[in-house]
């Protein structure tokens, strides 16, 4: 079981959110791009060989599935990006900026009319501009607003339990369709974020692969992601072949085989990634054209400085594009994290500062999707662990707000242009087609063609369902 | 069809007892609840939310309720709950002129529209219960009712000898009247692993699965377990009765025996002294090390390989650095937060030399709990710095951390409501967080400083529901510590008295679990009714052990390291290899960070720098240091954050993380740990220099990296590998990557 020590709140929320919140941003702040070699020509007939013979499959043996009413149809969605906006983002502020509402209640910005004949923040014009290929969700209801009760329940769908500690959706993908070529099947840029944990009780051959480098940061390049040069690829064969030879002892011991199985997977999978030339190419941004970096706003800033003074783009159109590349090379659940949402004190600025770059990033995500052909087959997803309190607080900011919140969801088998759920006058409670957090999760998977009603077993006996008691979300359904 | 029988009686019994227990004791309940009185609000009617579930988290009991209506989580609020159902909306919740429109039945019954659903029948008691009540007015409880005091099931374990096998868990509630009655009834129920044994809502056990779990009945604030074993076939099981060095062995292989779990060999001298010396030097033996232990044929070789390790300082070093990511050291320069990297210095060099020492733990834990003063001079008043990195002492935050760490238990639950699967009230939670109220800090002398202080005139904390003040008072005790000075002297010689068992369990479960990889309660730092020790005698003997031994570290590691349980061989058999929690044999354990890194260098001979250390500075001690504020993760080095050390951001023990990853195999085959070494150190062409055929080249490469010699296999495929360029440097290289990267060297085994 994981740290549940974050139950508590502590210290005194400001401008940088509250102590817990702080906390989890301290990590990823500290984060640098890690240099590691440069990527060496590589003799293709020799790394197509290890290739092949890294690719032999994954035993999955002790994983059965049970019993359970399949919900499964066939798949529309192959891939799902999930852009997370940790820390709470403000719904007022973004898709239900309810202008009617007496004025401590209302979002803090003018409105701006959407192609669909609605109204978003006008934080979100370019977002407004393609509401056709895209729908929203206005009344998706959490449990907990605790940060890392809620991440853990949005990424797991399960709240935390003493007993079981459950998987990541990206996890339970990995584990139920694999990868669809070289890749890892389940990729987190840059990083995991602090409140997900493990792989619960799958094994940690299901976690995401961290890319430890952030793609907005200049000079990126994935940390211990190339052989080093002077090591041929014939002495790195010679490596290999010498390490199979050192694990047949233990192997012949039978002491943890899942263990073992799960070190030999992600050797298998490092000397795939280390001598395909295309699971190489899809972690850069060769060939990417200056227009693309464009469209997705690499160059749009916030309108107000971020608390180190600088107005800046925090590098999310990178972060997207490279989410793209990755889905188009075969990654099965991409999670992308951006910003610091925990806004108890002046939401109005945090928005100026970071809502700018994440309108531009996911129009353009959606529209270069769109013109790739890729849209259809890719479920974008934009998250955030709860929403925030419908009347803005004393200090101008609003808190953590789990009863009801906004999501946009686009491509991969979701209907476009349809906005779903009402709330009420005051955006705090579902007014009409509540959906619990579980529904939407349980849609997903549905696209994905997995089904979700099935029980993995956990612990060698223990079964339990993918998603609880969840349902499908017929009105965002294409 | 023995076993058969015999299972039957063995539960005949089982209900036996129960059904006595009861027959004697309910005779004055069920009267009560059977007379013509209209049932009581607090002894009848909240029992009924209760059982149907109206007051769980997920439902009314939720902080902010559920659809408009909220009940105290499991009724902790009678009083509240009361006023919310009669008087919130009058006439609507409860009808006392048209009972059966009451809402409150109706919502139960599922016929008006209800997000729970439907919970009972008409012709249920449940029902019946609530409807005489409603029918009587909804009266409130005139006078005080009888509380319960307790809860207890009939029996501590029950065995089940076949598949299928069944019984029923009687519950019987013990009332502040003396009275007892049965409440099986009103009780919910809860197995811990239903895939060994379920329990239904009425009580009654079923076996599914060879296996051991406990399942719970829940009734009024308390939770009460019993311990629910099924048997594997007896057919084939043959106890091998292994010798025993210790009472460790004795009580494992007690509990084994009765599961029908065989243990698996000792393991050989290499896999032992590659083992101990990874666990008491963190580090792996040298290649002198290796030769003398081999060499050695005295039978006591083993025991003097553990006092020899337990002497030297690494020991000493390498605890020191657990209680550190324990006690969250983090250096920065951030002065309102105290945690200065000068604080920093002071607090681990001051444990290290407590550990060194060999000081008393109670007496190390005790100085850091009642200590005052300065953060740079005063190594341990740096508790009430480093476990909160934060600008002011905020008591509750900091009560919680506290008892994790030292009592294993967490109370935080019990903030808003009674914990619901422990026994701590909120009068326990806050009458507990009253000890930290009065921690203030004021400006030192330099700016760096700050001074830790106990301010007497800060009033004691506030009972969320009645904002009573409850003064200090240590848990499970009713009468406050008292005293109008600093309440921490007290809470020091409680907390670490030989008496508090809490303390001394939780200290030994953490030694054991350093040791064997997991505790005998697991995890670690949530110790509780319903998370029971898998082999409750062991950690008895062992916090006993800790008492008797004047809670020596060395003295209860020694004994732990010289048990056979300890020195078990990973290869399981037949019988145990699905046994993960029972110590029948060993599990592989990934290195921790540090100590994997610095067995790099051991091997390489290749020294790391860490930031803010001066080079050949092991990274077991090593801790963050950085230059802004010290609140959330730091790992202090790239290496620790991939290889899972913990982040010091909690003190949670899961902090600390061994599971392997993908960047951790990249990190080892092309990342600059490893690919630089392999050159620098010039260990291979000193082999070459040195040595005089291959094969002595490949034996030594095996053992100084995996502290044993090559298997004939492995010999000929390397020296295959190898061909016939006898000198050439680049084989030998690759041979001492495979070594590093192979899986025997990541883990300890």
């Amino acid at each position: 079981m994981p740290s549940r020590s974050s139950h508590s709140p502590a210290g005194r929320p400001d401008q940088r959110g509250c102590q817990e919140f702080r906390s989890l941003m301290a990590r990823v702040s500290r984060r640098h791009a890690v240099q590691a070699g440069t990527f060496g020509a590589l003799g293709l007939s020799l790394g197509d060989m290890l290739r092949l013979e890294a690719r032999g499959e994954a035993s999955n043996e002790a994983f059965q599935t049970t019993k359970g009413a399949s919900s499964s149809t066939p798949a529309k969605a192959m891939s799902v990006i999930q852009l997370h906006l940790g820390g709470g983002f403000p719904q007022h502020e973004s898709f239900d900026p309810k202008p009617e509402a007496p004025v401590e209640y209302r979002g803090s910005f003018g409105v701006v009319k959407t192609k669909n004949g609605d109204v978003f923040s006008d934080n979100f014009p370019k977002t407004a501009a393609i509401t056709d290929k895209i729908s929203i969700v206005r009344t998706v209801v959490g449990k907990i607003p605790d940060h890392g009760l809620a991440t853990y329940h949005l990424f797991k769908g399960y709240t935390p339990t003493a007993v079981i500690d459950y998987p990541a959706m990206g996890s339970i993908v990995s584990h139920e369709l694999g990868g669809r070529g070289e890749l890892p099947p389940y990729i987190a840029i840059p990083n995991q974020s602090a409140f997900v944990g493990g792989t619960g009780f799958l094994s940690s051959t299901y976690g995401p692969f961290e890319l430890n480098a952030d793609p907005g940061q200049k000079g990126f390049k994935v940390r211990d992601f190339s052989i080093p040069e002077g090591v041929p690829l014939d002495r790195f064969d010679r490596r290999k072949k010498a390490r199979d030879l050192v694990q047949r002892r233990i192997r012949a011991m039978e002491a943890d085989p899942a263990t073992l199985d799960t070190m030999d997977d992600f050797y298998k999978s490092a000397y795939t990634l280390l001598t395909s030339k295309d699971a190489q190419k899809a972690f850069t941004f060769e060939g990417e054209s200056e227009d693309t970096f464009k469209l997705y706003g690499n160059d749009t800033t916030g309108s107000v400085r971020g608390p180190d003074g600088k107005y800046h783009t925090k590098g999310l159109a990178e972060r997207l594009i490279m989410a793209r590349r990755l889905v188009e090379a075969g990654t099965r659940f991409v999670t992308v994290t951006y910003g610091s949402w925990d806004s108890h004190v002046d939401v109005k600025k945090s928005c100026l500062e970071q809502m700018a770059p994440l309108d531009a990033a996911i129009a353009g995500l959606i529209t270069d999707l769109d013109q790739r052909g890729m849209l259809d087959t890719t479920l974008f997803w934009l998250t955030s662990e709860f929403g925030r309190t419908p009347k803005v607080n004393g200090d101008s900011g609003r808190d953590h707000w789990a009863r009801n919140y906004s999501m946009l969801l686009a491509g991969g088998g979701i209907a476009k242009g349809v906005i779903h759920g009402v709330s009420d006058s005051t955006g705090g409670e579902p007014a009409r087609d509540a959906v619990p957090l579980e529904d939407i999760q349980f849609t997903i998977y549905n696209l994905l063609g997995v089904d979700a009603n099935k029980e993995l077993v956990a612990f060698g006996t223990r079964p339990i369902e993918i998603i609880k008691d969840g349902n499908l979300v017929k009105g965002i359904l294409s | 069809m023995h076993n058969a029988l015999r299972s039957r009686t063995w539960l005949l019994l089982w209900i036996a007892v129960a059904t006595l227990a009861s027959g004697l004791l309910t005779a004055a309940g069920a009267a009560a609840s059977e007379s013509a009185d209209a049932p009581s609000f607090r002894r009848d009617v909240m029992p009924v939310l209760f059982r149907a579930g109206c007051n769980a988290g997920t439902c009314h009991g939720s902080a902010r309720g559920k659809d408009g209506f909220m009940l105290s989580l499991f009724g902790y609020d009678p009083k509240g709950d009361y006023a919310r159902i009669v008087n919130d909306i009058p006439g609507r919740r409860v009808n006392a002129a048209v009972p059966e429109q009451s809402l409150l039945l109706l919502k139960a019954l599922g016929a008006v529209p209800h997000t729970g659903g439907k919970l009972f029948d008409k012709d249920s008691d449940l029902y019946k219960t609530l409807f005489r009540w409603i029918e009587a007015g909804a009266p409130d409880d005139a006078e005080a009712v009888p509380q319960v005091v307790g809860i207890t099931l009939p029996k501590e374990s029950v065995v089940f000898k076949k598949i299928g096998g069944h019984g029923v868990a009687r519950v019987t509630a013990q009332f502040s009247d003396g009275t007892s009655r049965d409440v099986t009834s009103l009780a919910r129920f809860f197995s811990n692993n239903p895939s060994v044994a379920t329990i239904d809502a009425d009580g009654k056990v079923t076996a599914v699965a060879p296996g051991d779990t406990n399942v719970f009945a829940r009734y009024s604030r308390f939770t009460v377990g019993s311990e629910a074993i099924v048997l594997p076939p007896e057919e084939g099981f043959t106890w091998p009765n292994p010798p025993a060095n210790n009472f460790i062995d004795t009580l494992v292989f007690d509990r084994l025996q009765q599961l029908r779990i065989i243990p698996s060999d000792l393991c050989d001298d290499e896999t032992f002294l590659r083992r101990i010396t990874l666990d008491l030097a963190a580090r792996p033996p040298s290649i002198e090390e290796y030769h003398a232990f081999m060499a050695d044929t005295k039978p006591d070789k083993r025991a003097k390989k553990i006092d020899e390790l337990l002497a030297a300082d690494a020991f000493a070093d390498l605890w020191a650095t657990i209680w550190s990511e324990h006690l969250r050291i983090i250096g920065g320069n951030y002065a309102p937060q105290a945690t200065h990297v000068k604080a920093a210095d002071v607090f681990q060099e001051w444990i290290r030399a407590q550990m060194r020492s060999g000081r008393p733990l109670n007496e190390f834990v005790a100085d850091m709990v009642a200590s005052s003063g300065s953060n740079l001079s005063n190594g341990p008043a740096n508790l009430y710095t480093m476990m909160l990195h934060q600008v002011r002492v905020e008591p509750k935050p900091l009560a919680a951390d506290f008892s994790q760490l030292f009592l294993g238990v967490q109370i935080q639950c019990a903030e808003c409501h009674n914990h619901p699967f422990d026994r701590w009230t909120m009068d326990d939670y806050y009458g507990f967080v009253s000890f930290f109220t009065g921690i203030k800090r004021k400006n030192g002398i330099e700016p760096r400083e700050r001074r830790i202080y106990f301010d007497t005139s800060v009033e004691p904390a506030k009972h969320l529901v009645d904002g009573r003040p409850m003064p200090a008072k240590v848990l499970g005790s009713v009468e406050p510590v008292g005293g109008d000075g600093d309440p921490r002297k007290a809470l020091a010689a409680w907390l670490t008295s030989p008496n508090n068992e809490m303390f001394s369990r939780n200290l030994a479960n953490r030694i054991w679990a350093q040791l064997l990889g997991r505790g005998v309660i697991d995890p670690v730092d949530d110790i509780r009714v319903s998370n029971p020790p898998v082999n409750a005698p062991l950690l008895d003997a062992l916090s006993k052990r800790l008492v008797e031994v004047k809670f020596d570290l060395r003295s209860l590691v020694r004994e732990i390291c010289n048990s056979r349980i300890y020195q078990l061989s990973s290869r399981p058999n037949a019988s145990n290899a699905r046994d993960t929690r029972q110590f029948s044999h060993r599990h592989l354990e990934r290195l921790r960070a540090d100590t994997l890194i610095d067995s790099v260098v051991a091997v390489t001979g290749v020294p790391r720098k860490f930031e803010g250390f001066l080079t050949g500075t092991r990274a077991i001690d090593v801790y963050p240091k950085t230059s802004g504020d010290t609140a959330g993760p730091h790992y202090g080095d790239p290496f620790f954050h991939t290889f899972g050390r913990a982040s010091r951001a909690t003190v949670a023990a899961a902090e600390t993380k061994l599971e392997p990853t993908l960047s951790q195999a990249l990190h080892l085959a092309v990342g600059d740990s490893v690919r630089d070494r392999l050159t620098a150190g010039g260990v291979v062409k000193k082999l070459i220099e040195t040595k005089s055929t291959p094969e002595d080249i490949i034996d030594e490469l095996f053992i100084r990296t995996l502290s044993r010699r090559p298997t004939t296999e492995e010999m000929t495929g390397m020296r295959e590998l190898v061909g016939d360029d006898v000198k050439d440097q680049a084989v030998y290289e690759d041979i001492f990557w495979s070594l590093l990267n192979s899986t025997e060297f990541l883990f300890n085994y």
